[in-house]
Parts: structure tokens; sequence; C-alpha cells
């Protein structure tokens, strides 16, 4: 098998006269914890659409294990799970009506769907709340049972994006605790964010993405550096660094003056 | 300040001067929304003036009195919903808002009610009841009883839709709430053609047919407050009494109920702090239905189409109107003697409807169907479990309605043809329906009343219009074949041919869309998922 799980080249997004994803060229290793990282609007989520085939690149072209996304996506989509951000699930359907649906329509028998789908509720700590409309779900929840859709087929890999943003540390640790059992058998995780230490502290590889290039990519302490945190080395390579607001604001704090 | 605004008098006024700020405040909005609500001011006015002569004009008509007393019974009612289905027409409505404020029930009660009092809608009651007053009062003491009458009855108005906000406050401000707001377009839908059909009939018949009704509404508050002004000008001054004495008696019951309604919401924790639905979740599984759905793709998407029928209110809304109309206008057309067999055909036109913008009706959520969808074979078994699951509902419904109103109008020689032709329609509709969803997908905003998200309205005309005529030009040969048979010599004696043809004409039809619109699903995928992901 190839070794590299993605293989991105030349891709290009523009919206209008706003480029979001500048021509960039990416290789992502597999059986990998991923970590794709940038301040907001750096172009992650349209990066992450493109690869998965959500969103159509202007130009460029995607691979996932070896199989281009546009022009086999038979082979692509059966190996690939997403958790898209901002996207809504079919949340008319209680937790555990949504597992039916989606790993039906995936193809999978109905009594396998059913046994995995009991499975993922329980460690995921959502059998309490599998008979409820998503709807009425928690931010925390819906990130869970969206986590238990991408995971049923037991996809190669899985693309995440933000899936922290908004959850609650309870939630967080469930979730972490899955994708690194799930990452131990081999498979790869490919996650957005843009808090830094939940990413030095995930994930063995790392992209740090900006303005829609990428200005960096390789392990963690390849990516670190000399710098004494990745937040440090981030900030360097976005240029942020030098940036201090101490001097503008020296009016602010120490009681009314 | 804080002293001296918790006398009653200066907190009644401040609850009026919020009121007044908020219907200004509406005029400061976008120019676009400004135009809006002084175009819906100005309507609403001109509809109370007219409304006000209408009734004027209605004076000394036999029956006139119980036409009346309808219409404030209908008033009432309006009353009654109003806060339910608009739970964010009036921010004073909800009390919760005031809860951090130092404010006893007893002021408060009269403040509300008294903003409550100040507005269009209120304007608008009060002309229909000054209206209703002078078109059945006659001598002075009617008019007394009038002065009174109106008074009670619009307090007793305002209080109603008080009293029935403060009661479901926490269902408003739910999830539930907001599903039951959507739902609000189709009473006003439904409601329309009932309407429209009364005023019909009442038109060819004549308005006696409404006293027996009229004459249980007249002890009905707030109409028995019209019920007391009719008596009085009848001279039965103990039956006006009576009336007037059980309007104010509801007025004060209300208030009661609202008053204690509203202490037990200010002191306690709002709906937002609980749980929504602490109940023990039912197995909600149509278990049933889907044992005997096929397996697959094929019953998974027939299960996941209807159970949102029932679950998504956006959905929900557009199916119960289309079934409505398509049962009203055939079955009260054969009803009034003026309709036709053919009528019928109106109610697989108004389902076939429900194909349309497919993609749309799952808004963002379509991600999940087109991470699933990898060949046009994927995409023609997508369709088709749409297309079934929609069947499954309009076959037996057209056959229905077409079977009842053939019966009311007794014409049962025309029903094969009438069969054929509603067949054909439905296959049609479900063809172009297929298609113009591949090609011209729109979002369906999930709050509020709009269907389409601003920006695709012309693809939304498209689609629909476009579909709508494309299915009645696809269905031209059986319409043709229909008017042949029924002009030449002995065609009728072939008239039943045209069930198995139409039949197997719109299932034809169908299978072809499906066909056409696989390989354009499959092709626009990402395409279509921007499309309807802009509500």
């Amino acid at each position: 098998m190839d070794a590299s799980a993605v293989r991105v080249r030349g891709l290009w997004k523009r919206f209008g006269q706003q480029v979001a994803v500048a021509g960039i060229d990416l290789e992502l290793p597999a059986g990998k914890f991923i970590g794709l990282v940038g301040p907001n609007g750096a172009g992650k989520t349209t990066t992450l659409s493109m690869v998965t085939g959500l969103l159509r690149p202007d130009q460029g072209s995607v691979e996932v294990v070896g199989h281009d996304v546009w022009r086999d996506p038979v082979e692509v989509k059966a190996r690939i799970g997403v958790l898209p951000e901002g996207l809504r699930l079919f949340e008319r359907l209680s937790g555990r009506e949504l597992l039916a649906y989606s790993g039906r329509l995936r193809g999978l028998p109905g009594a396998e769907v059913d046994k995995r789908a009991t499975q993922l509720l329980d460690v995921l700590d959502l059998a309490g709340a599998q008979h409820k409309l998503v709807v009425d779900y928690s931010t925390g929840m819906r990130k869970k049972i969206g986590l238990a859709a991408a995971l049923l087929h037991n996809p190669e890999v899985l693309f995440l994006d933000e899936p922290f943003e908004g959850v609650d540390p309870v939630s967080a640790q469930t979730i972490r605790g899955v994708l690194e059992r799930y990452t131990a058998s081999g498979a790869t995780v490919v996650f957005s964010s843009h808090v830094m230490e939940l990413v030095e502290s995930l994930c063995d590889w790392v992209a740090v993405m900006a303005a829609g290039r990428i200005r960096a990519t390789g392990t963690l302490a390849e990516v670190r550096g000399e710098a004494p945190s990745l937040q440090q080395a981030f900030l360097e390579l976005v240029g942020a660094g030098g940036r201090d607001a101490g001097s503008d604001l020296d009016w602010l704090g120490g009681g009314a003056r | 300040m804080t002293a001296q605004a918790s006398s009653p008098a200066a907190v009644t006024s401040v609850f009026i001067r919020l009121k007044l700020s908020l219907l200004r405040n509406g005029l400061r909005q976008s120019g676009g929304r400004r135009a809006a609500y002084v175009a819906s001011a100005v309507v609403v006015l001109l509809f109370a003036a007219l409304q006000l002569i209408g009734l004027i004009a209605l004076r000394g008509f036999a029956h006139g009195d119980s036409l009346v007393v309808l219409l404030v019974a209908v008033l009432g009612l309006g009353w009654a919903v109003m806060p339910l289905f608009f739970p964010g027409g009036d921010e004073t409505l909800d009390p919760t808002r005031l809860v951090m404020l130092p404010l006893r029930p007893r002021p408060l009660v009269r403040a509300l009610l008294a903003a409550s009092l100040v507005g269009t809608g209120p304007l608008f009651t009060l002309c229909m009841l000054a209206g209703s007053v002078i078109a059945v009062a006659h001598g002075g003491a009617a008019f007394a009883v009038g002065v009174v009458g109106v008074v009670l009855a619009l307090l007793l108005c305002a209080t109603l839709a008080r009293a029935v906000a403060a009661a479901n406050v926490r269902l408003l401000t739910s999830r539930k709430g907001r599903d039951l707001a959507v739902l609000s377009g189709l009473v006003v839908a439904v409601g329309a053609q009932l309407v429209n059909f009364g005023a019909q009939r009442l038109g060819s018949s004549g308005l006696e047919q409404l006293d027996p009704a009229a004459d249980v509404l007249r002890w009905v508050p707030p109409a028995s407050a019209i019920g007391a002004v009719d008596a009085a000008s009848d001279g039965s001054y103990g039956v006006a009494a009576a009336q007037l004495a059980l309007t104010a008696a509801a007025l004060v019951l209300l208030l009661r109920v609202w008053a204690r309604h509203l202490t037990r919401l200010m002191t306690s924790p709002d709906g937002s702090t609980l749980q929504t639905d602490g109940r023990p979740a039912r197995e909600r599984s149509a278990t049933g239905l889907a044992r005997l759905l096929p397996a697959g793709r094929t019953g998974t998407t027939m299960e996941r189409t209807l159970r949102y029928v029932w679950r998504d209110p956006k959905t929900k809304a557009a199916w119960v109107t289309s079934l409505a109309i398509g049962l009203i206008v055939p079955v009260f057309n054969a009803w009034q003697g003026t309709g036709s067999v053919y009528f019928a055909c109106f109610a697989a036109g108004m389902l076939g409807i429900q194909m349309y913008n497919q993609f749309g009706q799952d808004t963002s959520a379509f991600w999940m169907v087109a991470m699933t969808i990898s060949s046009t074979r994927d995409a023609y078994v997508e369709l088709r479990a749409r297309a079934l699951a929609l069947l499954l509902v309009t076959l037996p419904y057209a056959t229905l309605v077409t079977v009842l109103t053939t019966a009311m109008l007794g014409d049962w020689r025309t029903l094969p043809e009438a069969l054929g032709l509603s067949f054909a329609l439905l296959g049609a509709m479900l063809a172009t329906g297929a298609w113009t969803s591949a090609r011209f997908p729109y979002s369906i905003p999930q709050e509020g009343h709009r269907n389409v998200a601003p920006g695709q309205v012309g693809l939304a005309w498209i689609s629909i219009f476009g579909g709508m005529v494309g299915a009645a030009l696809l269905c031209a040969p059986v319409i043709a074949l229909t008017i042949w048979l029924n002009v030449s010599a002995g065609g009728d004696a072939w008239d039943w041919l045209l069930l198995p043809v139409g039949t197997v004409y719109g299932a034809g039809m169908t299978v072809l869309g499906l066909r056409l619109a696989a390989p354009q699903t499959a092709r626009r995928l990402p395409e279509i998922l921007t499309a309807v992901s802009k509500g």
C-alpha cells in the first residue's frame, strides 16, 4: 500500500475575488494522528471539503489512499469518514436512527449496523440520549454523534473539521479516547483546529496553514523546531510573533485613574 | 427612580411607552423591512376601515346578526391562537424578559394589559367590534350595551392572548414552539381555502345557514358581548344583561388565570435552564413500517423521507398544505355542484410538487447522502427511493380523492379516465421533479416562513414553474387521447382504456425522469451541496 494517506497537488479554490486556497501541495503520511492547524480563515475547512469531495476545486488533484477523489469516488468514499463543520446532520432523526440511516446508506448489513451503533453509542456516552432527536442535542453531543456516524463503516482515513470546537471537557476527553484507540489500530486521522495546545498534545504530525497556503509540514518536533511550544512556533510561522499589544493599552487595568 | 417607578400608574405608563418604542423601532430597520412594516400596517388599517364600512352596510340585513356574532367569535379565536403561531410578534408578550425587575403581579398585569391594547391589532379589533355594534344595535339602550360590550370584548381578546402566551411560554421558547410557528403558514393557507368556499356557499344559499352556529356562539365570550347588543335591540334586557355578565365573568376568570401563570413564571426558573425534555424517550421508530420496506438504500431512504414528512416542520407544512388543498379544491367544488371529476387531478398535481427540490429539503445535511453516492446507480436508487416514498402516500390519496369526487358527482363513467389522467400527471410531476431537483436545487431556510433562501428566488421559480409546465407538456399525449375519445363517435366505449394507458404512461415517465436525473445528480454532488447549504 501507498505510504501516504492523502496526496494533494496544486489545489486552488477561489470564491469570487477571495482566494481561499492558493495552490497547496500536501502529503499526509498514513497511520498518523495529523493536525491541520491555522488561524480562522486560513482555508482549513475549504481544504478539507475539497479533499473529501464535498467541494469541487478550481484546479489541482487529490488522492486519498492512492485513489483520485474525483475520478474514482467509489474507492474513495468507502474508505473515508467525514465530520464536517458548519453542515447539518439529519437532525429530525434520533441519534440511533441517524446511525442506522447512515450505516445502511453505506451498504452495511442492518444487523451489523445496529451492533456497531450500540457499541459506539455506549463508548461515546450517548446511550441515554439515543432516542432523543439530534435537533435537541447539545454541541458536544452533536459532535459525538457525527463522529459515530463517521466511524460506523470503519474507514481507513477519518477527516474531522474542528471536532473539539464548542465541546465540553468531558465530551472532548471521550472523543479523544476514541480517536486514540482508532489511530493505534493503524488508521489515519486528519483533523483541523486552531487550538495549538490541543494539536500539540494529540498529534504526531502537523501541517500549518495560513492565508490559503501551507507554511510548514512535518512531525511535531520538526515543526516546533527551536521554539518552546507549537503555539510560539506557529506565531512565528504566520508572522504574528513580534506583535505586542502592551504599548497601546497602557491605561488598561491597575484600578481607575 | 426605583421607588417611584413601582407605583402602579407609573409602571403602566412605562409599559405603554415601551410598546410604543417597540412599534417605532419597527420602522427603524433596513429599507426593505421598513417598507414591509409600513405596508402591512397600511393594509391592516385599510382592511379595518373596509370591514367597518362593510359591517355598517350590513345594518338591517336579515340574519346579519348571525354573521356578526360569528365574525367576533372568529376574531376571539384569532387572538387565542396568535401567540402560539407568532411568538416573536410581540416582545412584551414574553414576561420572562421582565423577570429581573422588581414588579408586583397586580400592577404588572394592569400594565401589560394596557400595553397590549396599543398597536394595529387592537385597533383593528376595536374597529371590528364597533362596526359589529353598529350593525346590530337598534335604539339607545342597545348602543349603551354596545359601548360596555366593546370595552369588555376588547379587554377579553387582549387578556386571552396574554393568558395563552403566559400558559405556553415554556412551549413557545422551546424548539417545539418554533416548530409550531413554522406550521402556522399552513393554517393560513388551508384556512383561506375553507373561508373561500364558506363564503361562496353563503353567497349562493343565504345567511340563514349561519343561524344554528350563531345561536350557540352568542353565549360564548367574546361573541356574547355582541349577542348582548343584539338581545338589547330586541328588547330582551334580561338576556342582554346575562350575556354581558358572562363576558365580564370570562374576563375576570382569564385575568386570574393569567396573573397566576405570570406569578409562577416570574418566580420559577425559566425553560432555558431546565432540561428541554425530561420524559424518557418514546420508541419513535416506525419499526412496523420499516419491516415492510425493502432492504438497502431503497428502504433506508424511504424510511428517512417518510419520517421527515412527519417530523420536520417545513416538510410537514408543505405536505399538509398539499394534502389539504388537493382534497379541498375538487371535493368542495363537487359538493357545490360546480365541479368536475377532472378536478381530482388537482390532488395528484399538488402532491407531485413534493418531489421538487428533494435535496433542498435535506438542507446541508445532504452531505451525508453525497458521501454515499459514488455512481450513477447510487443516485438512481436514491432518487427512486424518494419517489417511492412519495408514491406510498400520493397514490392511495389521489385515488381516494378521485373516487370521492366521483361519488359526490355521481359521474362513475368518468372515473377511469380521471384516474388515468391523475396517474399520468403524477408520473410526469415525479419525473420533472427528480430532474429539477438535480439541475436547479435551492436552499429552504429552516427558520421563519420563507421557503427560498435570499438570492435563489429565480432558481426556485425555474425549478417549480418550469417543472410544472414541463409536466403539463409531458401529459399532453394522454390529455389529447382523453379529448379525442370523448369527442369522437363511439369513443366513449373505449374510455376505460385511459386508466391503464395513463398508469403505464405515468410510470414510464417517472422511470425516464429518474434515469435522466441520476447522472446529473451523481455528477453535480458538490454543486448541489453548495446550492442547498445557504439556509
